[in-house]
């Protein structure tokens, strides 16, 4: 290589570090920001907040919805069992749960920079370019911080993925136990999880049928017997709540925007890593990472048109493109690909030192988002982006695609004034308060009572009556009703409309809540 | 030393994903036959899976020469 090529090669790596370094800046201070707001960010964190609560007092929250509160959660337990402690000592919060997922997100990171490293060829720049890499994601970017469970879910099968394919090839029995003992903490943390297990069994049956069969079946059995207890042990609510009402409407122009947006900003590494994954179809051995691209991104992209899905579904596809990218070019850089003759391999393995950083460049500026303001203002003038999803904040995605959450922006001082408003209304009524998001009630230290969308969805699968909770409606017992996105059953709202009447409006975090208190019956 | 394990070669593989693919085709296109009261003929849905398991019978159909290589 001439001397030029490698400054120009030197240069290059350095600009896509930095770009990459950038991206992770930005996430620290969107997740701190996150961790300093006491109330809801992402409709249906305070849910999960209530789920931690719950474990902490050594309850399920897997409970009957006709009686008060009518709350229960529809997730498996493992990522709100995580965060019971931090209930116990802080009480109900969400910035512990919000801490835990952010971590989670950089061990994840780190899972990835290590698979790269040991399966590439252990080009320790690429690695922690493809841990970068998987951070910068918008889909990544967004839930990392937030107190939901998806990011633990992909931090665990990610673990166990990687150590599955270094321990089943080597029989290595305990490193196969324990890559499988993950691989169901994941699917306890949430159960989109059976992908990744899906895509384990298939690549360890391709590699040896009769072993695959002993731990397919150990697994199973170990996975089916938490099920059964957690049945067992709630009174079928388990069942009822994280099986019968995960039944949710398909939206295919919500899936096929979600997958040709997840294509338009990762599409620099995910080229390279469909090229390995053909590689390795025609030329090489399947490796785990491929069948796990496959199946997360096929599956994933199919999920993520289910109403109430997203983008998140396709986060567990990211870090199998992040993997299979890096591998690739670890492996172009030190020309350790077998091509056939005809293609013109030796040279592809020279002209790799460029192409890899202007990929990476070109990745990290698909996936930018960033203020625009403040101290980012003239950074953002250089890069020439200005606000586009807020008037302060750039998001490359855009919110133009259903079911990519529009969320990311930064919180600001009137925010959280917004909220503590609203806090003040709960505070002047002793009644219990009904609300959407549960931050406001958990801040005011009042019950959080009810779960709008499982009661919904609930009520479609003709589970939920509401007698009760109706009752209570008509009978005026809440002081207070917060909705934000009414996302409650028909009849619910009907109640709400007869006896119920909207006062006023406080604008925070994007979204208008509507305030309602009980109407003067009488003069009617 | 290890013992020698029976893994799944290309060809086995092309064949399962060839054939696969082609009872997944033929039975997305029979719940036309079969749900006869149906509306509308082919669905967007159900032509992007027509369009997956044409494809999973296309890759199948190249793994099978590569004979007995390890899939």
């Amino acid at each position: 290589m001439s001397a030029v090529a490698r400054r120009t090669s030197a240069l290059l790596k350095i600009l896509a570090t930095a770009a990459l370094l950038f991206a992770l800046l930005i996430y620290i201070l969107y997740a701190a920001n996150l961790m300093n707001f006491p109330f809801d960010y992402d409709h249906g964190e305070g849910l999960e907040v209530q789920a931690s609560v719950m474990f902490s007092r050594g309850e399920l929250p897997y409970r009957d919805v006709e009686v008060y509160p009518f709350y229960a959660s529809p997730y498996a337990p493992l990522f709100h069992i995580m965060a019971a402690p931090f209930a116990r000592v802080f009480g109900p919060a969400y910035w512990y749960g919000r801490l835990l997922g952010f971590l989670g997100s950089l061990v994840c990171a780190a899972a990835i920079a290590y698979a790269v490293y040991r399966d590439g060829k252990r080009n320790r720049w690429i690695a922690i370019l493809s841990g970068l890499a998987f951070l910068s994601s918008n889909f990544v970017y967004h839930i990392g911080p937030l107190y939901r469970q998806h990011m633990m879910m992909v931090t665990l099968e990610t673990i166990a993925i990687v150590l599955l394919a270094g321990a089943f090839p080597r029989r290595d029995r305990r490193g196969i136990a324990v890559a499988l003992f993950l691989l169901i903490c994941a699917g306890y943390t949430k159960q989109l999880a059976a992908i990744s297990a899906i895509a384990a069994i298939i690549w360890m049956t391709l590699r040896s049928p009769r072993r695959a069969i002993a731990w397919t079946l150990a697994f199973a059995l170990a996975g089916s017997a938490i099920f059964a207890w957690l049945t067992l042990v709630s009174g079928g609510q388990w069942w009822i709540h994280a099986i019968v009402a995960n039944v949710r409407v398909f939206i295919l122009e919500q899936a096929t925007g979600l997958v040709l947006l997840w294509f338009k900003l990762h599409g620099f590494l995910l080229i390279p890593a469909i090229l390995l994954l053909i590689y390795e179809t025609y030329i090489e051995r399947l490796s785990l990472y491929s069948i796990w691209f496959v199946a997360a991104a096929l599956l994933g992209g199919v999920g993520s048109g289910l109403w109430g899905a997203g983008d998140s579904y396709l986060v567990t596809s990211l870090s199998s493109m992040c993997i299979l990218s890096g591998i690739l070019f670890s492996r172009m850089t030190a020309g350790a690909l077998t091509l056939p003759r005809i293609l013109p391999f030796p040279k592809a393995s020279a002209a790799a030192v460029l192409l890899i950083p202007l990929l990476y460049i070109g990745y990290a500026r698909a996936t930018l988002k960033m203020p625009t303001d403040g101290v980012f203002a003239s950074i953002a003038s250089l890069l020439a982006v200005e606000g586009n999803v807020r008037e302060t904040f750039y998001d490359s995605a855009t919110f133009s695609v259903g079911g990519y959450a529009r969320i990311g922006y930064f919180l600001t001082e009137a925010d959280l004034r917004a909220g503590y408003e609203i806090v003040d209304r709960i505070k002047q009524t002793a009644a219990p308060t009904m609300s959407e998001d549960f931050g406001f009630p958990i801040v005011a230290e009042r019950d959080a009572v009810t779960n709008a969308t499982q009661l919904r969805i609930l009520h479609l699968v003709g589970l939920f009556e509401g007698d009760t909770l109706i009752g209570m409606i008509e009978g005026q017992d809440f002081g207070l009703v917060i909705l934000r996105a009414l996302f409650y059953p028909p009849p619910v709202l009907e109640a709400l409309g007869r006896f119920y009447e909207h006062q006023e409006s406080v604008h925070m975090n994007g979204f208008d809540y509507l305030i309602l208190y009980p109407k003067d019956l009488d003069s009617n | 030393m290890d013992r020698q394990e029976f893994t799944v070669t290309k060809r086995q593989l092309g064949i399962f994903l060839a054939l696969l693919g082609a009872v997944g085709f033929l039975a997305l296109l029979a719940i036309d036959i079969v749900d006869i009261g149906r509306q509308g003929g082919i669905g967007p849905a159900q032509g992007l899976a027509l369009a997956l398991m044409a494809a999973t019978v296309i890759i199948g159909l190249t793994l099978i020469p590569l004979g007995d290589a390890p899939a």
